[in-house]
């Protein structure tokens, strides 16, 4: 008989003859490309992870053409961005948040001086035309999206100048006029873009024959009245606005005379007027504001809407700041100002949800003043508009702007934004729906991906370094033309790039592939079609979720063996 | 065809589809293409964050293609080499439990007879080395083969079911030193084998984490380019036997490091040449509430839990002030500037 050793009924393999894989019993490893919470946050729509990844490589114009795929005017934002980015940022917790909105502007600025070509191609002589009304940063950005998206654009500008509420509201000690006409310039340039200056809606055209003409129309004429203003029924016979005071300055260069100055507000506007004036001689300048300032217990909410580095320049420069209250009554001489009686106020729920302001008896104090300046916002000029309006504003429902067919609003005009950011974001959104709808596609969803929180990061892998932080002119040496903010330079710039946490993106770290005990990631550029370095070999992974605890970046994660 | 019917009941018996090895393929395979040595595959019957599987795939990384491997019995030599298949793409040979160093002698003066220059490595876990194969070992090293010899400590018999060995750590729970009205787990003190070992005046000997591969694939090749014995005792966590969850064998591993009670060190003719230091110390809680075999030493208001955390982290502060580990500013080769990693990878080694 026929003696049968071990080794004559099975060859000897290798263990990959043998999956693992059918070891999984719940959970298996994916990638997902969660948002950073910048990009979440940013109202302009930038993936700053994507452009601070591009920086870490070391690739500073493919970092720009990265930015300018949403925002085209990173040298202006860069400097009067609120930056929600860096309010969200990851980092903010561990050792500061990266200075995002320094980077963004120095980019800008190297974009200008060494002359990098946007990222568009002239549209097709026979692409529809877009009408824009309003050369104002929305505008703009939606004109430059019009090329991005295959689409010529006509802008149509009341004013002489292009720019809109960057050359008209905000002072050059924060926008200087060099790299705004720089960048404005270069962008109106483009081909496919053409622009109309002096050309006023409701005299000069008409929305029914721009939609008659046009492919679609894209309502972009921001806040150019002011609201009307009183306490009490009282108004003072020589009353100023904030806004109109802000733009005689900014055009004459000269404030009417006043010592002791209240500015009732709370907003951007209200702080460069109040900084203003103060520089031009006023000897008290107080900020009455509703809204609270910053502080660890502040409710979101409730914080007063300023650029943050405005707020502490502000306070540097000796403007006092009474929060949580209102103007409660003026006191007159006949019809002019010599007081105000303020009064401690507070926005409460209430029964409905909404928030109500309370003002607080037993709180009230006698101010002296001269010049009482309302700065409580501005509404759209409904020449021309009127049956578009829901009061003040467009109020769209849409997050896209959608009025109507081919008619979207953009920017400060919609009544929910008050941001640069949030108009150039706009911009981008509207093109995109207008687009859609001109090439009779169904109409673009916004971005649902998850953010990617702090808890899902691994710290253990990241070095802690300082913010970087710019130079600054001395609240002494200010004047009303010099920039206060100085450049943070090349060098600070790309080391800050490398502080970027790359939440939910990957790092290309190796650290899945280091570190799993199956050999089951398995490392290929080409292949990985989702953005990362890496695939999971599913035949052989037992599901221990070693990759995705110590991916740094979130970017691993555990889901159920089904989905 | 009698032989075919036996051959099929015999497969049968065992459990397997019957199929061939899998024939080389003309394309290479991503896996194929990997931009490293795999000496041991995929395909291996570890358990789930098997560290000691991750140990041993990263010193045959650094340490392969042209080497030969001696293995001792243990969760290593099963978890590779079910028959008929194995996952190690070297000469591998598995005798016994005690006797992986004389086998590998062997082997090495088997080598220097053929005139080969093959690196003979010699593999165990901390039952085949602290205990049973530790003559075996001892002469190894005096009698100066070239040979590096790696211990992957897991600190308990894993393989036949968590039965203490020299190498458990004081107060851990295991099925023959259980925690309960008697005893709070082990009575008796780890083994300090590394110090036994520089008593041989080796080369070099040295105790690496599977917490910092960066640090043991180094540690590894340098032992690879010394002509006469070296050792290498890596701390591989073992989800199954400490009880903890699969996913957090790396962060077990890297707070037995940062708290003292696992250190790092080199040690070259006996001296201490080098060691890792702990950039934040932490206290050794932070280790043990991790794992279900220091469970008995987190209960609250018991105070013989009390005794042996303040045991343990004695301990602790005992290897931290013999070795110096505590750090003094900031190394970009600390327990922290180690584990750093940047876009494409670890920054340890990158210029500045």
């Amino acid at each position: 008989m026929t003696v049968l050793t071990r080794g004559a009924y099975a060859a000897p393999g290798t263990s990959l003859d043998f999956k693992t894989g059918n070891w999984r019993s719940t959970e298996k490893p994916v990638h997902i490309h969660a948002k950073a919470p910048c990009h979440a946050a940013c109202p302009a729509g930038e993936d700053q992870q994507a452009w601070f990844a591009k920086l870490q490589e070391g690739h500073v114009e493919e970092a720009w053409r990265e930015l300018v795929s949403a925002n085209p005017l990173p040298a202006a934002t860069g400097r009067v961005c609120p930056h929600p980015c860096e309010t969200a940022c990851n980092r903010k917790d561990v050792d500061g948040a990266l200075a995002i909105h320094n980077v963004e502007r120095w980019l800008g600025d190297e974009a200008i001086a060494n002359g990098w070509a946007y990222p568009v191609e002239p549209p097709a002589d026979d692409a529809p035309t877009v009408a824009i009304i309003g050369a104002g940063p929305g505008g703009l950005s939606a004109a430059y999206h019009c090329l991005r998206q295959g689409l010529k654009a006509e802008i149509f500008e009341a004013l002489p100048e292009a720019g809109g509420l960057l050359r008209s509201g905000i002072p050059r000690t924060r926008l200087p006029r060099e790299p705004l006409n720089a960048e404005i310039d270069r962008l109106l340039a483009l081909p496919g873009i053409t622009l109309h200056l002096q050309t006023r809606l409701g005299r000069d055209v008409s929305l029914a024959e721009l939609k008659a003409s046009h492919a679609a129309v894209l309502l972009a004429p921001g806040c150019q009245e002011s609201k009307h203003w009183d306490v009490g029924g009282a108004v003072p016979s020589d009353l100023h606005e904030g806004l109109s005071l802000l733009r005689e300055f900014m055009d004459h260069g000269q404030f009417p005379e006043a010592h002791n100055v209240v500015v009732h507000g709370g907003g951007n506007t209200a702080v460069d007027l109040c900084r203003l004036m103060k520089r031009a001689g006023s000897e008290h300048v107080t900020l009455i504001t509703a809204s609270g300032l910053p502080g660890p217990d502040t409710d979101p909410d409730d914080l007063i809407n300023v650029v943050p580095r405005e707020l502490d320049e502000a306070l540097e420069e000796g403007i006092e700041i009474i929060d949580h209250a209102t103007v409660n009554r003026l006191i007159m001489k006949g019809s002019k100002v010599t007081g105000v009686e303020v009064v401690s106020l507070k926005k409460e729920p209430s029964a409905s949800g909404r928030k109500r302001r309370v003002s607080f008896e037993g709180t009230e104090r006698v101010m002296e003043a001269d010049m009482v300046i309302p700065c409580i916002g501005e509404r759209v000029d409904p020449d021309g508009l009127n049956h578009l309006l829901d009061g003040s504003y467009f109020w769209p429902d849409s997050p896209f702007g959608k009025l109507e067919d081919g008619v979207y609003a953009i920017g400060d005009a919609r009544g929910d934004r008050g941001t640069v950011a949030g108009a150039i974001g706009d911009g981008a959104k509207a093109v995109e729906a207008a687009a859609a709808h001109i090439a009779g596609r169904p109409q673009p969803t916004l971005d649902t991906r998850a953010e990617m929180a702090s808890t899902g990061l691994n710290p253990v892998y990241y070095a802690l370094s300082p913010r970087a932080e710019p130079p600054k002119v001395p609240p002494e040496a200010r004047t009303f033309t010099t920039e206060i903010e100085g450049d943070i330079g090349r060098t600070a710039a790309l080391a800050e790039a490398q502080r970027c946490l790359s939440c939910g993106n990957c790092l290309a770290c190796d650290n899945c592939w280091t570190l799993c005990p199956d050999n089951a990631v398995i490392k290929t550029q080409e292949l990985a079609s989702d953005g990362s370095h890496y695939l999971f070999d599913l035949d052989y992974c037992k599901g221990c979720g070693l990759c995705a605890h110590e991916c740094p970046t979130g970017y691993i994660q555990m889901v159920p063996e089904t989905a | 065809m009698q032989d075919q019917a036996r051959l099929a009941e015999l497969r049968q018996k065992f459990g397997r589809e019957p199929a061939a090895p899998s024939e080389p393929t003309a394309e290479r395979t991503p896996r194929e293409a990997q931009p490293r040595f795999r000496g041991l595959e995929s395909g291996h019957r570890a358990c789930q964050g098997c560290g000691e599987a991750l140990a041993a795939r990263l010193v045959m990384e650094s340490a392969g293609p042209d080497v030969m491997v001696a293995n001792a019995t243990g969760c290593l030599e099963v978890f590779t080499t079910p028959w008929p298949q194995s996952a190690w793409r070297v000469p591998w040979i598995h005798s016994l439990f005690e006797n992986s160093a004389a086998v590998a002698s062997g082997m090495e003066a088997a080598m220097k007879a053929k005139g080969q220059n093959t690196k003979v490595l010699a593999f165990g876990g901390d039952g085949g080395t602290y205990d049973i194969g530790f003559q075996a070992l001892s002469g190894m090293l005096e009698r100066y083969h070239n040979i590096l010899y790696v211990c992957y400590d897991n600190e308990a018999y894993m393989n036949t079911g968590i039965q203490r060995s020299s190498s458990t750590p004081h107060a851990a729970t295991t099925t023959t030193s259980p925690a309960g009205k008697e005893r709070m787990g082990k009575r008796h003190l780890k083994k300090d084998l590394l110090s036994i070992i520089a008593a041989h005046h080796i080369p070099y000997a040295a105790s690496a984490s599977v917490a910092y591969p960066q640090d043991l694939q180094r540690k590894v090749r340098y032992a690879m380019g010394i002509d006469g014995p070296t050792f290498l005792v890596v701390h591989s966590p073992c989800p199954l036997g400490w009880r903890h969850a699969s996913a957090l064998t790396i962060e077990v591993a890297r707070k037995a490091v940062e708290c003292g009670l696992f250190p790092l060190v080199e040690l070259e003719r006996g001296a201490v040449t080098n060691i890792m230091p702990i950039r934040q110390v932490r206290p050794v809680t932070d280790y043990l509430k991790l794992q279900g075999r220091f469970a008995h030493l987190t209960r609250d208001g018991d105070p013989r839990a009390q005794e042996e955390r303040d045991h343990l982290q004695a301990l602790a502060d005992y290897n931290i002030n013999v070795f110096g580990l505590a750090g003094d500013g900031d190394d970009p080769v600390d327990t922290s500037g180690i584990t750093t990693v940047g876009r494409g990878g670890p920054l340890a080694g990158r210029p500045q």
